[in-house]
Order: structure tokens, then C-alpha cells, then sequence
């Protein structure tokens, strides 16, 4: 895969700017930052946002290139999270309303087993990850008994000697989690441990914006500002829980919708409706008030 | 009170703090607010890398709009973010417009009548966690006593998170640094819900939470997040009222 290997010697962004265009939307993403970092940088040779989060978002996009042409329906994000973590197989678990957790794919049969199982026995990775914070055991024939003593013999049955689990979340909104298996025993290693934070959150926007009714290709364009989403949207999808009586979950996936809908980043809109130039109201369930950029006429 | 009195105080009441289940948002903004008074200047705000290593607002002295606005602009330039790259504190940095060295950040901060900014690392063993960002409005260099005040408040603030945890793997260190993030998410969500339902502004909504939370002996956090799932009504906090400044 050469234009990994070319991402992983850049030291500048005048670099990036030279690297080979494979794919249309890969090139999008090229243009993209590479205006973005030099409008932010007077001098080439600072780097900006990360030089390691620049190449591995790059890296997991290039998977999801890879990935959606062999996965033509379903999520391709299970492939890729296994690849992208040099892992045996990865799993994504869906939180639907209250805590049935459902299987939104699995990277390969091991993983789909080990998903399967962990749902029907209510403990493991996943299921812990979903509710709460990030989990593990590195050493699932170890001696200890604390935790998941059902699930632990049964995913040593199945091959797995290492389990991680990611909550999928956006604050107290809950997408899901993100479950990990290796065959053999030990902890992530630094580099991985970021690297599995760094898909969680893309899982996480790539699940609002299917939820809302786009495509992961929205994702790279809406990636290439930052990973993290702006205050204001959080602000935002409590505010639209309230005025639309709804979930702030259902609030999130409204905003994500609209701002597709009339083509604008949903900062943007966020920025709008913290600002209450634009509000969603309940009884005519529409979003009021001004919307693509023209005159306010309430 | 005189400075020394208000750092024991300080000092004491972080401490107090740092005791079982303790809040971190609610820990880092009573830090904020201390390192305002204790060291003359007119906003802190604390800001902490994401496991992938990008800044993330975490807490302030203040909750204006204009104030988070300012870190939200830092996620890729500004003294934060060289603060938190080089491990060197940014201090006595007047703000200039023919300053070109944070070209979106230095703009703003002006507009916010903010004339100097200073950065201090937040490090433990050797690994750069976030800054603690001061902004003065007044004119005039912190002092080197001041500075020494600053970076100590920084340091207390980096304990908070990291949770005395004699082992500083990655993954450990990495779920508090996201658990922090995330807890400031919910929060953002809950003062967007208050604010919708009681009509009041964020700051005010921040305030009436924390202040419920206190009163209530309930963890900031976890009040937000029973907020959120509307668990909590916004009119069943408890009020809260503006101090009346001198």
C-alpha cells in the first residue's frame, strides 16, 4: 500500500502536498489539509495538528477505501479497526434504546463468535465498554476471577487470549462499544492504545452520520478540521433534546441530518442554534429560522 | 487575604478535594478559579491532550461563551498547543496584531480585550499531559514568585488526573485523559438543556449545576449525566445566585 508508506515519511506539510492522489476522495483529503495547514502555519516546517493523528486518520481512511469495495454492504469499519490495529478480529456492538446491545459487524467468524457470545452471556469487552469506560484483560488464562466468569472460558474456547473493549460514545450519548481480540496475551502497546481511541471516535462519526442519513464519505471531508467536535455542538444537541422533546442522542442525529441536509458543517449549524438564530420546533417538527446562509425572516 | 494565606487556603481545599470519588471536571475549575486569584490575571482554563494528542478544553475560570471560545480556537495553534508540544511554559507573552505567531487565536483574544497569555506545562515523569492557560486583560508581567505559583497549581492539576497512579502505562493514563474529555462533553450537554429549559445563559447553567452538585453532595459529572438522560428536570436544581462583585 505505497501511500502508506509515502504518509509515514512526511515531515512537513509541503510534503503532504506532493504525495501521489490514488483516489478521488483521498486526494479531497490532501487538498484539504494541506490548505489547512498552511493557512495555519507561516513556517513549513511546523507541522500541524499532530503529525501522528494526520497519518493515521490517513491510514484508517485508505482501509475504509480498501475495505468498502470488498464489504459492499454492512459496515466496513470492523475490517478496518482489526487492520488498523494489527489485532486477530474486531467487533462493534450497537446501542439501541435502553441497554440491548445488538452486533453492528464483526471483522471475521472468530470475532463474530466472540460477539455472539458476550451478547447472550450480558458481560465481556464490549458490554462493559458500552456502559461504562474502556476495558481489558490482557491475559484471559490468568487466575483471576473477578470479572466476566462466564464469558472468559468460552472466549478461551474460541481462541481469543486477549480482549479490549472502547465505549463508542459522545458524552453521555452512547453509540455502542468497540470490541478487540488478539490469540495471544499481553496489553496494547502505546502506540496501539492511541490508535484504538483514535478509531473509536471515528467509529463513533461514522455511526451519527449513517444514523443521520449520509455516507462515511462525508466522514473524510468532516474529519479534516479535527476529530474532536466543536463545544458548541454539544451545547447544541442539549438545547434541540429540549426543544424537540427527544433524546439528546436523537437531538445529535437531528443536527447531523439538517446540516447535511442544507450543507453546512455542523459546527456551523451548532453555532446557529447556541446562538438562537436557528431552533427546531417541536410542534411543527422543522428546524426555524435561518437556514443556508440566508436573512434571518422570523 | 494575603497572597500566602489564599495558596495555604488553596492548597488545603485542593487537597480536600483529591478524596475518593472526587470530579475532575469540578476539581480543575476550582483550580482555575484559585489561580485567578492567586496569581493576578483574569481567565485560566485548563486544557488536556486526547489520547491521540490533540488539546481539548477541559475547565475554567469562567464559562462565557467568548472564554470557551478561545480554547475551542486552539485545537491547532496558539499558546496552549506550544506549550503542550515544546514541555516549556509560555509566560509574559503580550498579545500584539502585528503578531503573526498565532494568526487565529491572537485576533480573537484582542477582540476579548485580553493583553497577555501564559502556558503552563502540565507534566508528570516526563510526559506532557495539558497546559494551564492564563489570560490577563491588565498590563504588566507575572512576576517570577507569580510563575512559580502558576506552574505549582499546573502540577497539582496533573496529579488530579492522573490519580496518584504509581504506574503511568499508556492505556491507564490514556482512560483518564478520555474519561476527562469526555466528562467536559457532558457537561456541554447538560448546560445546553438548562439553558434551553430555564432561558438562562451558559455560564449561569454551569453555575447551577456545580452548585447543586455541592449542595448535594453529588459528583458534577455524574449530576450532568442524569441531567442528560433527563433523570433531573432543569427546574429541580437548586438556584443559584450571581455573587455580588466588589
Amino acid at each position: 500500500m505505497i501511500l502508506v508508506d509515502d504518509i509515514k515519511d512526511i515531515k512537513t506539510s509541503d510534503e503532504l502536498q506532493h504525495l501521489p492522489r490514488s483516489t478521488p476522495r483521498l486526494s479531497t483529503v490532501h487538498d484539504g489539509w494541506w490548505r489547512a495547514c498552511r493557512s495555519k502555519s507561516r513556517s513549513p516546517e511546523r507541522d500541524c495538528w499532530g503529525r501522528v493523528t494526520v497519518h493515521r486518520l490517513l491510514d484508517i481512511f485508505t482501509l475504509m477505501e480498501r475495505f468498502e469495495r470488498e464489504h459492499s454492504e454492512g459496515f466496513a469499519l470492523c475490517a478496518v479497526a482489526a487492520e488498523f490495529m494489527a489485532l486477530d478480529g474486531a467487533g462493534i456492538a450497537l446501542a439501541n434504546d435502553g441497554d440491548d446491545l445488538t452486533s453492528l459487524c464483526t471483522s471475521n467468524r472468530a470475532a463474530g463468535a466472540l460477539m455472539n457470545l458476550e451478547l447472550t452471556l450480558g458481560e465481556g469487552p464490549a458490554v462493559d465498554a458500552s456502559r461504562g469506560n474502556a476495558t481489558e484483560d490482557t491475559n484471559l488464562l490468568g487466575a483471576s476471577e473477578s470479572t466476566w466468569n462466564a464469558y472468559r472460558p468460552e472466549a478461551v474456547a474460541l481462541g481469543a487470549r486477549a480482549v479490549f473493549g472502547y465505549p463508542v460514545r459522545v458524552g453521555a450519548i452512547r453509540f455502542g462499544a468497540l470490541s478487540l481480540f488478539r490469540n495471544s496475551p499481553g496489553p496494547l502497546d502505546s502506540g496501539q492504545s492511541s490508535d484504538a481511541f483514535l478509531i473509536a471516535s471515528v467509529i463513533g462519526r461514522a455511526i451519527l452520520a449513517k444514523q443521520a442519513g449520509g455516507s462515511t464519505e462525508n466522514l473524510v471531508g468532516e474529519l479534516n478540521g479535527a476529530a474532536m467536535l466543536d463545544f458548541r455542538v454539544h451545547q447544541a444537541a442539549g438545547m434541540v433534546a429540549i426543544q424537540g422533546s427527544m433524546s439528546v442522542k436523537d437531538a445529535l442525529v437531528m443536527l447531523r441530518a439538517h446540516a447535511f441536509g442544507i450543507g453546512v458543517e455542523l459546527s456551523v449549524l451548532a453555532g446557529r442554534v447556541v446562538t438562537r438564530t436557528t431552533r427546531f420546533d417541536s410542534e411543527s417538527q422543522e428546524w426555524v429560522g435561518d437556514t443556508e446562509g440566508e436573512a434571518n425572516e422570523m | 487575604m494575603n497572597r500566602e494565606s489564599l495558596l495555604i487556603a488553596t492548597l488545603v481545599e485542593l487537597a480536600d478535594n483529591l478524596v475518593d470519588d472526587y470530579d475532575v471536571i469540578d476539581v480543575l475549575t476550582v483550580l482555575s478559579l484559585r489561580c485567578v486569584e492567586a496569581v493576578d490575571v483574569d481567565a485560566a482554563g485548563v486544557m488536556l491532550a486526547s489520547p491521540v494528542g490533540e488539546l481539548q478544553f477541559v475547565a475554567s475560570s469562567s464559562e462565557s461563551m467568548t472564554v470557551l471560545e478561545l480554547f475551542q480556537i486552539q485545537t491547532n495553534e496558539g499558546p496552549c498547543v506550544d506549550c503542550f508540544r515544546g514541555g516549556l511554559a509560555i509566560t509574559n507573552h503580550a498579545l500584539s496584531e502585528s503578531d503573526g505567531r498565532w494568526p487565529l487565536f491572537t485576533p480573537r483574544a484582542l477582540a476579548q480585550g485580553f493583553r497577555a497569555v501564559h502556558s503552563l506545562p502540565m507534566r508528570l515523569r516526563g510526559r506532557t499531559i495539558g497546559a494551564l492557560n492564563l489570560f490577563r486583560t491588565h498590563q504588566g508581567a507575572l512576576t517570577d514568585d507569580d510563575v512559580i505559583v502558576a506552574q505549582g497549581l499546573a502540577d497539582v492539576a496533573t496529579i488530579a488526573i492522573l490519580q496518584h497512579r504509581s504506574s503511568l502505562d499508556a492505556q491507564t493514563l490514556n482512560v483518564q485523559l478520555n474519561n476527562a474529555l469526555n466528562s467536559r462533553v457532558i457537561i456541554e450537554q447538560a448546560k445546553g438543556m438548562i439553558c434551553q429549559s430555564t432561558g438562562c445563559d451558559m455560564d449561569d447553567a454551569f453555575n447551577r449545576l456545580r452548585a447543586h452538585a455541592r449542595n448535594h453532595n453529588e459528583g458534577l459529572t455524574s449530576l450532568a449525566t442524569r441531567v442528560v438522560s433527563k433523570a433531573i428536570l432543569s427546574r429541580e436544581l437548586d438556584e443559584w445566585a450571581k455573587p455580588v462583585s466588589a
